[in-house]
Formats: structure tokens, C-alpha cells, sequence
């Protein structure tokens, strides 16, 4: 048994640490506000330059093959500096596909996402319906070409994409694809989110896309790939509420009211306390979900755990902090507002926390039932 | 990373597990269906504690000068774990607290008759710490010790002497210098055999357990029976924190209620004619305590890693106390909800369900919020040690 990380996973982790911080200080953060797409090119390239786009990726493609759980902790790092570049979606995508797809497939895509020169996301939400496993969109094959017809709502950097991965519905069961945003018959609109990052609504009637897997092998990438976008957002949602309560920690020490710093009101200090113990259970179901599937173990369960602990734990430290800062906290020229608009994007994807319950709850009927 | 336990832990584990079954006889149930006895003290568990000794599980963590094995506090912590779900009355206090305390600084007298014994299961100690007065602030304590031409003269009282109607000794803290300049400076401890005369007490029933008011009158000990240096006891009191926090809070006893209220529901038919568990809020109810449970295992599971590597931060065993002593409450609430009003019935009651243990539990349950050190300075503490924020006092 053992908590700690490896020095080499410590290494990226600090790698990490000095570019993300270096990079996002608030000036930077505004500026980047005003660009249309509300991302960080600059950045992106940097930390491709650097290896870190690449860390998960095999070096057969050009990566250095660290594994997921490597992954993870740049994940948390992007949640401490919520820096405005998609490393969840894009590099949790690239992972599950590299597990899963074919050399041929990985060979045309991860070679130049490792360089920064590509970008490939996936899009497992529609409107009113948030089950990846469930879609309502439809593929079918007509002489040996497949295409896709249907709306997915919510898909992140669909437009910088190179492709899209996801499930649609067959007569054969489950069907993961990959769609060129460009291709015929795909509307690409771009929806505004609460955290700003760029989201777009597609339609597609007819569209031409690759198969990667049907049924029983589609079920597994699908699965797959929802563990761990949901564990990458657990990841994230560490250094995110960390985060969110040290700066709290701090502004309550220097702010003054009565004479007195406010954090030496027990009132204040035991808010606090609660986020740091909160942080600790988020904390650990989400490393315990990770070293699970960095294993190739069932994590399903650990996994729901984990995300159904990160959306309490981002909406009560979000909270928590905000209402300790007073007025500052709202003030969009005071850093804390980002954290809790991304705790609230957090906390709603990829599952949300009675949704999950009830999953849960099933699964352990089921096995009780059985026993 | 890897969170699971090693082969050889997970041996252990087992190995303790089969153990305990074999120590939990029909006869201790018995014998702790009597109040008096619900935490040991009854003929059949001495006999029990004993065999626990002479098979060298007591002494599984200490020193191999005493006998023990030197285990780490993993392992420790799996032995405890394993004892608290078997429901076996152990006296933690006595083997993880003062024991050790006893082994370090008691004279040679005590290592050979107390400590020994200790390890054979054959002493138990009840612990004196708290007064009517001072509880969460135990070093505003008065129960006061004077030197004598041959010893100590000891008057005062004690509140919450748990065990004392059975313990062999009373490991006590009393003030030894009233002029010091801060109140915790002027303590010391002593060991007090139950036989001594100028010791009584009368018992305490409170909502869970029975324990025990203390009073020491004109006391009087020989030198021998102060352990470590004069006013030095506020030391041996906090010096064994760590070790006592494996017996805090614990995993086992939980996924036990957890179990087998969940078999519970699925085995029994509600009015609709189907299993209670197929009710979704029973559902919800489970996957509610199993979230929090697994949360307070790799709590408890971090809390020991971190011991054995003698790193445990002082913020994270405050809020290892803090959230489970209050998750503890809210589960014994949400798996009492799925019993319903047959929840309530107490273990000697005809239709009690799982032997009553969970009526049991939520009645000594709030003890863990403020016993232990209280809630609130442990969330002083967690802001102060691991925020760095600033403290009124």
C-alpha cells in the first residue's frame, strides 16, 4: 500500500506546475477573455514543447508513456490555474483512444496531437440526455461507408477539432465513430458556457464518418472513455477546490473587520476546516479511482464515487469560499470567480451527483440481491 | 500509487478475521447482553483477553524487547480494524495508550508487573483524565497530588472513568505544581491500584454505556507510583495521540452495519410484497453510506500509511476525527431509516433487528463528536495547522 507518487510523475507534476502558473497570471487570463475562442494558443504550444500534451501518449507516437495516472496529476494542476486550454477533454480522448483503436487509427491522430499540432475531442452529451451509453443519435452503413444523424450538444474545441469521437446508435447495438467536424452534413454552432470554454451544439444529418468499434467492443470504449473523462474531472477538481480554500484561507487572514482578521472568527476558521476535510474525501476516492484504471482494475464503481464526492465538493467549497469573501468574491476582477464558475461546469458533467447516487444505489441492490 | 494492501497484509487480514470469529463465543455474547459486562469486565471475556495475550496478538505492535513482533501501524491498523468488527470489547486504551506510556517511563517494578501483564491480557486500566470541570480543557484539571515523607497524598475526582469497575488501575493526572505558569506545566501521572482505600466510585449511566464518577480521597501512594519526570505529565498525555487515533475511528465496524443492513433489506419483504431494498430511497440510502464509508477507509488507510512513514500531519488525523465521528452519526441515521420504526427496538426486545446494534449505535454514537478532543478545537486545529490562519486565542 502506498500513497505517494513516483519521482518521475513528481517531475511532470512540477513541470507543470511552473508553466501553468507562469502562464496564467491575471492579466494573461484577462486578455485571454477577450479572444474569440477563449483559448490559450500560446500556452498550448508551450506545453507541447515541453511534453506535457504528450505524457500519456506511447512513444511510438511520439509520447513518453507515462500513463494515465501521470495524466492525472497535470489535470490537477490545470485546476489549481484554470487555465484556458482544454488538457480533460482533449488528452483523456487521445488516451482512451490509444487503449482502444486501431495502430492505424492512432498513427493519424496522435502523432500531431502530441506536437500541438491537432486537436481530437468527443462529444457524449445531447440535449436531455447526458448518457454517453444511451445516445439517441444514429449510424448506419450504406455499401461499406458509415454516417451519422443526430444532435450533441455541449462538445468542447469541436471546431479546432480534427475529430470527434462518439457513440451513436445501430441496429447492431452500440457504434463509436469519428467525425470530421468539416465534413458534409455536420452544422457546427457554438453555445455559450458558464465557464467560457468554447462549446458547440452539432447537428448532423448524414454526415460521413469513420467506425472505430460496434456493440460489445463499443460498449467498452464508451464506458472506458466515461470513467475517465469523469476521473480527469475528478483529477481537476482537486487542484481546483485546493485551490478555492487556500485563497480563502488567505484573504480571511488579512481581511479585517471588528479590529480583527476575520479567519480568527471560529465561525470563519471551521467553514474552512470543513473544505479542507471535504477536499481530503474528494482527494482520495478520486486517487483511488485513477491508480484503479492507471491498473486496468474494475473501477466503475470507485469511479461514480469519486465524481459523486468532486460535485459535492465543488459546489460546497465554491460556496463556502465565495460567501467568506464577501462582496470580492463576486468581483469579476478578483481571481476567484473562474474557480467556482469551472466548480459548477465540473459538478454537471459527466454525471451529476444524484443521478449517480441512484446508479450506485442500484448496483448495490443488485449485488445484494444476488448474494 | 497503489492503495490496495499487499498479499502479505491482506493474509493478515484474513488470518485476523478467522481469528476474532473464533474469540466472539456464544458465551461473550451472553455475558455482554448484561450491561454491566457490554464492555468487558465478565469472566468469559478476561478468559478471552487472556488467550488474546498468550497468543501474542496484544503485543503485535510493540517492541520485540516485550515479546511483540513490531508491527507497522498498517498492520496495526488492520488488527484494529478487524477487532472493532468483530465487536470484541479490547481495551485499546490500556494496550495502545497507557501501556506503551507504562514500557517508557514507569519504573522497573511497574515494566515487569504492569506492562507484562498488559501483554498477557491480564491488567486493564481504566484512564483518569477528565473532572466535572475540565473535559475538552484538560489541563485546567484539580485533582491534586502532594509530596509526602514517603510518597503521594491524592484528593480530588474524576468524571467519565470508563472501565474503572473493572480495571485493575486508574492511570491518573493530577496537578503536582499549582504555581506553574501555565496550567498544563504543573501535571503529573500516577498508577493507582483499584485496592486502594481511599479510592471509591459510583456508576454513570449514560445514554449508551455504563461509566463511572471517581473520587480519590487522602490517596496515598508510594513514590514508585508517579511514572516519568514531576510535572512533566501533560507529555505522556498527548504523547501517544498518534497510536490512539488507529483505534478512533475505524472502517470495519461500519462496512459491518453496512453489510448486513443491506442483506437485511434484501432478504426482507416490505408491504408491496418485495425486498425493501428494491425501494429506490433504500437504494439511495446505501449508496449514500457506502460513499461516505469509502471516504473514512482510505482515510483511515492514508492515516496509517502516513504513520508508518512517520509523516502523519497534524491537520489530517484532526479531520480523520472529525469526519468520521460525524459520519459515523449520519450513517447509523440512514441505516436506521431503512428499518423503520423496527429500528428502534432495543436488543433485549422480541422483533429486534441485526441483534439491535444499530439502536445500540446511535445512542453512544454523538460520544465520538466531542470525546477524543471536541470537534470544534480539532477544526481549530485544521485551520490553524493546515490553512495557516490565524487563531483568536
Amino acid at each position: 500500500m502506498d500513497f505517494s507518487y513516483s519521482q518521475q510523475q513528481i517531475d511532470v507534476k512540477n513541470l507543470a506546475v511552473q508553466i501553468l502558473t507562469d502562464q496564467t497570471t491575471q492579466d494573461r487570463l484577462r486578455a485571454v477573455d477577450e479572444f474569440e475562442d477563449k483559448f490559450d494558443n500560446k500556452l498550448w504550444s508551450d506545453l507541447a514543447a515541453a511534453g506535457l500534451l504528450a505524457v500519456a501518449i506511447d512513444e511510438q507516437y511520439g509520447g513518453s508513456g507515462f500513463g494515465f495516472e501521470t495524466l492525472s496529476l497535470l489535470f490537477e494542476e490545470l485546476g489549481r490555474t484554470v487555465a484556458p486550454v482544454p488538457l480533460v477533454p482533449i488528452l483523456t480522448t487521445a488516451y482512451v483512444l490509444q487503449k482502444y483503436a486501431s495502430a492505424e487509427l492512432c498513427q493519424r491522430y496522435l502523432p500531431e496531437l502530441a506536437k500541438g499540432e491537432a486537436m481530437i475531442t468527443a462529444a457524449l452529451l445531447e440535449p436531455a440526455n447526458d448518457n454517453a451509453l444511451t445516445p439517441k443519435t444514429i449510424a448506419h452503413c450504406n455499401k461499406g461507408v458509415w454516417s451519422v444523424s443526430g444532435v450533441k450538444s455541449a462538445v468542447p474545441f469541436a471546431v479546432t477539432s480534427k475529430a470527434i469521437l462518439m457513440p451513436a446508435k445501430t441496429d447492431a447495438g452500440l457504434a463509436v465513430l469519428l467525425l470530421d467536424p468539416a465534413a458534409d452534413g455536420v452544422v457546427v454552432e457554438r453555445q455559450i458556457c458558464t465557464t467560457g470554454e468554447p462549446q458547440y451544439l452539432l447537428t448532423m444529418e448524414n454526415a460521413v464518418a469513420q467506425l472505430v468499434a460496434i456493440d460489445a467492443a463499443a460498449d467498452l470504449i464508451m464506458k472506458a472513455l466515461v470513467e475517465h473523462m469523469s476521473a480527469a474531472l475528478c483529477a481537476m477538481a482537486i487542484g481546483l477546490t485546493d485551490k478555492m480554500m487556500r485563497i480563502t484561507a488567505s484573504y480571511t487572514s488579512e481581511r479585517k473587520q471588528f479590529g480583527v482578521p476575520i479567519a480568527t472568527f471560529q465561525a470563519v476558521g471551521h467553514r474552512a476546516a470543513d473544505c479542507y476535510i471535504d477536499i481530503e474525501c474528494l482527494r482520495l476516492t478520486a486517487q483511488q479511482a485513477i491508480s484503479l484504471l492507471e491498473q486496468d482494475s474494475d473501477a466503475a464503481e470507485a469511479v461514480m464515487i469519486a465524481k459523486i464526492w468532486a460535485g459535492d465538493v465543488c459546489h460546497r467549497v465554491s460556496q463556502a469560499s465565495q460567501h467568506l469573501h464577501g462582496g470580492v468574491g463576486i468581483d469579476r476582477d478578483y481571481l476567484l470567480f473562474r474557480y467556482c464558475l469551472w466548480a459548477k461546469q465540473i459538478e454537471l458533467n459527466c454525471g451529476v451527483s444524484s443521478a449517480l447516487i441512484q446508479s450506485l444505489g442500484e448496483t448495490i441492490a443488485a449485488d445484494f440481491s444476488t448474494a | 500509487m497503489k492503495i490496495e494492501f499487499t498479499p502479505e497484509q491482506l493474509n493478515l487480514q484474513r488470518e485476523i478475521r478467522q481469528y476474532m470469529k473464533d474469540i466472539m463465543t456464544p458465551e461473550l455474547a451472553q455475558e455482554m447482553r448484561n450491561p454491566e459486562y457490554f464492555e468487558g469486565g465478565g469472566p468469559e471475556f478476561r478468559r478471552l483477553l487472556k488467550k488474546m495475550g498468550s497468543d501474542g496478538w496484544i503485543a503485535l505492535s510493540w517492541p520485540k524487547k516485550y515479546g511483540g513482533r513490531e508491527a507497522s501501524p498498517i498492520e496495526q491498523y488492520i488488527f484494529t480494524d478487524e477487532v472493532m468488527r468483530a465487536g470484541f470489547p479490547y481495551p485499546f486504551l490500556t494496550t495502545e495508550s497507557v501501556g506503551p506510556v507504562l514500557a517508557e517511563h514507569g519504573s522497573e517494578e511497574i515494566r515487569k508487573t504492569v506492562v507484562q501483564g498488559i501483554l498477557k491480557g491480564e491488567v486493564i486500566i481504566a484512564v483518569g483524565y477528565s473532572e466535572p470541570s475540565a473535559g475538552t480543557d484538560l489541563a485546567s484539571l484539580t485533582t491534586k497530588a502532594e509530596k509526602t515523607a514517603d510518597g503521594w497524598l491524592i484528593n480530588g475526582q474524576k468524571m467519565w472513568t470508563s472501565l474503572a469497575n473493572y480495571a485493575d488501575y486508574v492511570w491518573l493526572a493530577a496537578r503536582t505544581d499549582p504555581d506553574a505558569a501555565k496550567p498544563h506545566k504543573g501535571l503529573s501521572m500516577f498508577l493507582m491500584p483499584v485496592d486502594n482505600p481511599g479510592f471509591s466510585l459510583t456508576p454513570v449511566h449514560t445514554l449508551g454505556v455504563r461509566t463511572n464518577a471517581t473520587y480519590y480521597q487522602d490517596v496515598q501512594l508510594p513514590g514508585s507510583a508517579l511514572v516519568g519526570e514531576l510535572n512533566n505529565g501533560w507529555r505522556m498525555i498527548t504523547g501517544q495521540l498518534n497510536r490512539e487515533r488507529l483505534s478512533l475511528v475505524n472502517y470495519g465496524p461500519i462496512a459491518a452495519l453496512y453489510e448486513d443492513t443491506a442483506q437485511w433489506a434484501a432478504q426482507t419483504l416490505g408491504g408491496d410484497g418485495q425486498p425493501i431494498i428494491n425501494q429506490p430511497w433504500v437504494q439511495a440510502n446505501l449508496a449514500k453510506v457506502k460513499i461516505g464509508a469509502e471516504a473514512l477507509r482510505l482515510i483511515c488507510l492514508k492515516q496509517a500509511w502516513a504513520m508508518t512513514g512517520g509523516n502523519l500531519a497534524m491537520a489530517d488525523a484532526s479531520a480523520a476525527k472529525v469526519y468520521g465521528s460525524e459520519f459515523f452519526v449520519e450513517c447509523y441515521r440512514m441505516l436506521l431509516e431503512i428499518m423503520g420504526q423496527a429500528g428502534a427496538l432495543h436488543r433485549d426486545s422480541v422483533g429486534a433487528i441485526l441483534q439491535g446494534k444499530l439502536e445500540m449505535r446511535y445512542r453512544v454514537g454523538s460520544v465520538l463528536t466531542f470525546g477524543g478532543g471536541a470537534n470544534e478545537v480539532q477544526r481549530d486545529i485544521i485551520s490553524a495547522a493546515g490553512l495557516w490562519m490565524p487563531r483568536s486565542r
